[in-house]
């Protein structure tokens, strides 16, 4: 997938490049708002990353730019302005999320990959990892076509696993992931211990492979290598 | 009592003690007047009272005029000073007594002494002076009248701007876009008034905005750098191979790195909340949020086996910022399911005037004084922010709900009162 990022924080879009790189994205930067409307009118893109504070103008104005122009493209914002209305406007005028800063690169790595296959397969998808077989739409798990019963919090969890596979997922990017501000993430640890307890199980029992790697008190880690 | 009344009254009470005191005074004057008046005449009729016997050769004077009596009397001895007296004389026609001034004087008529009389009515005189004196109370009276409602139309007039200014400065707004614009006065002490009230928003407003822009910048320059240390630290994890010593100080950095972004956006939360900077508001309900939050956190209700007790009144609604409904709801629930113990009890209680959310915990009530400072931690759960009621405090005063803490029936109650901002759809 051609990802844009607009972000004028050199480091941090390195950053991101470089995680994205790893899952075989390709990436390129804009700095500026006049940079990435050049970029945006002479490269076709699947998905943007937008900055709404950006050098030259606002991240909102290029979203409305681009829905006036219809160019048919994922949008994420990426802001650290935590405030209600930003995030309202950002979503009215058609991003598909919004991610306040700091954000966990697991996290927006997973919004990619729901925009990516929302592309790819028109909504109507699969998402096949080697015996584990989901429907994002309907919220449905298999493995070897046997359906696994998952409350939805596990669901979530599994989806966000396989969109992050390989990839070391530390416990506060899985509370943030699965309950938002709701929970402060050190209360929620237990939680999620329990959570991946409970999935691992079932994907035991229906003929899975143990894939669920832990990582020294740090996180997780979905290891299909 | 206002201004103007209070001048009203002070004006009302002296002027009447003055013009009272005034009316005596003058009474008694033409009282006075009068008197030396009548005198004189009767000095005058003295005189000819005595010629009139002398030439008579007679103690009997000119029959008397209807106002006026002449009394001879012969006396043995003759005294030499005249009297001059007021007295009241029965009037048989008019069956009562009536007002006299009397002169008595002894004279020789003829080798013979008398003790003559004049007795003179007042009658006329008295009904002019009362006359006078109230034609002169009924011009006072009106006067007053006329000088309070001459005072009080120029005082709207004059303190017209003031009370503008008054009423300006109760609705001025921070947030409103509007400038101060105050009604202009060309009353000096007004105009003095309403130049510094002008400056001081100015720079009232100044630094509001100073503030403001400072908490907003703030927000953007610390998150943004540490969006960078944590996605460097995120991307480190992925390297590769790494010890296990250095796995576990790459998560302590990760992990304290993440909290301080969390205190920062709640510390600029809390900033923004005391500046008001939720102004957006609309019909929020209580239960919405709690379905929406109860089924976020389902899982972990289930975990901890608490039993959650619904009674929620339905179609309570609130008028206030949607976003900070959620966050005082949510942080109410969530210390409720975090303070909670195993198999315990959750209970959500609304009501059109109250929101209230129970839960078991510890045995022992906690300090209601301590609970909404910030940073207090109890010790079950040391690694929370300790932020979150301060939040609920913060949004309970912004829009003036009560909120208390009570330690009832083995249950830790958190209680929001509403009261005057409930509406029932």
């Amino acid at each position: 997938m051609k990802i844009l990022i607009i972000e004028d924080e050199v480091t941090l879009s390195e950053a991101i490049v470089e995680y994205l790189d790893g899952e075989g994205h390709l990436c390129e930067v804009a700095y500026t708002y006049d940079d990435a409307v050049e970029k945006i009118e002479l490269y076709p893109y699947d998905c943007l990353v937008v900055d709404i504070n950006l050098p030259g103008g606002s991240g909102l104005d290029l979203i409305r730019l681009v829905k006036k122009k219809s160019i048919t493209v994922g949008i994420i914002i990426v802001s650290a302005r935590n405030s209600l209305d930003n995030r309202i406007e950002g979503l009215e005028i058609g991003a598909d999320h919004y991610l306040t800063k700091p954000f966990h690169l697991a996290e927006l790595n997973a919004h990619l990959k729901s925009i990516h296959r929302r592309i790819s397969f028109n909504g109507s998808n699969e998402l096949v990892l080697n015996e584990i077989k989901l429907i994002p739409d309907e919220h449905r798990a298999f493995v070897l076509d046997q359906e696994l019963v998952l409350t939805k919090k596990e669901y979530e969890l599994l989806l966000f696993f396989i969109s992050n596979k390989n990839k070391i997922i530390t416990k506060a990017g899985l509370a943030e992931h699965l309950w938002g501000d709701h929970m402060d993430s050190a209360d929620s640890y237990d939680f999620i211990y329990t959570h991946i307890k409970n999935l691992r199980r079932e994907l035991l029992k229906k003929g899975c492979m143990d894939y669920i790697r832990t990582i020294y008190g740090l996180g997780y880690k979905f290891d299909v290598t | 009592m206002r201004l103007l009344t209070k001048t009203t009254l002070n004006l009302l009470s002296i002027s009447l003690f003055i013009y009272l005191f005034g009316i005596i005074a003058f009474y008694y004057s033409l009282r006075v007047q009068v008197d030396s008046n009548v005198n004189k005449e009767m000095d005058k009729r003295k005189a000819s009272i005595v010629r009139q016997m002398e030439e008579a050769h007679s103690s009997v004077a000119q029959p008397p005029n209807r106002n006026e009596m002449v009394l001879v009397t012969p006396v043995e001895r003759k005294s030499s000073a005249d009297r001059y007296a007021d007295t009241l004389i029965f009037n048989k026609e008019e069956q009562r007594y009536q007002l006299y001034r009397q002169l008595g004087f002894h004279d020789k008529v003829n080798n013979q002494n008398y003790f003559i009389q004049i007795f003179k009515s007042l009658e006329e005189t008295d009904r002019l002076i009362v006359r006078i004196i109230t034609t002169m109370t009924v011009l006072i009276v009106l006067l007053i009248i006329a000088l309070l409602v001459v005072n009080r139309y120029s005082s709207r007039l004059v303190w017209g701007a003031f009370y503008d200014t008054v009423d300006k400065i109760n609705r001025y707004d921070l947030n409103a876009h509007e400038d101060f614009a105050l009604q202009e006065s060309d009353v000096k002490e007004f105009k003095d008034l309403n130049r510094g009230l002008k400056a001081m928003t100015a720079r009232i407003k100044n630094d509001y905005l100073n503030l403001k822009e400072y908490t907003e910048n703030a927000s953007h320059e610390i998150q943004t750098p540490l969006a960078i240390i944590n996605s460097k630290l995120e991307l480190l994890l992925q390297s590769g191979e790494m010890s296990e010593k250095q796995y576990r100080a790459l998560a302590d950095a990760y992990e304290a790195s993440i909290r301080l972004s969390k205190y920062n956006s709640t510390l600029i939360l809390l900033a923004k909340i005391e500046n008001k900077q939720f102004p957006e508001s609309k019909k929020v309900s209580p239960e919405a949020i709690l379905d929406n939050l109860l089924e976020n956190l389902d899982d972990l209700i289930r975990t901890k086996k608490i039993e959650v007790i619904r009674k929620i009144t339905p179609d309570v609604s609130l008028q206030m910022n949607p976003y900070l409904a959620e966050m005082l709801i949510v942080n109410l629930v969530k210390n409720a399911v975090r303070h909670n113990v195993k198999g315990g009890k959750l209970v959500l209680k609304v009501d059109s005037g109250f929101l209230q959310i129970s839960n078991t915990g510890p045995e022992t009530a906690l300090d209601e004084n301590l609970l909404f400072k910030r940073y207090f931690k109890s010790s079950s759960s040391p690694e929370s922010l300790g932020l979150g009621l301060a939040i609920v405090q913060k949004i309970c005063a912004l829009y003036g709900f009560d909120v208390r803490y009570q330690f009832q029936e083995g249950l830790h109650c958190m209680t929001v009162r509403f009261d005057n901002k409930v509406e029932r759809v």
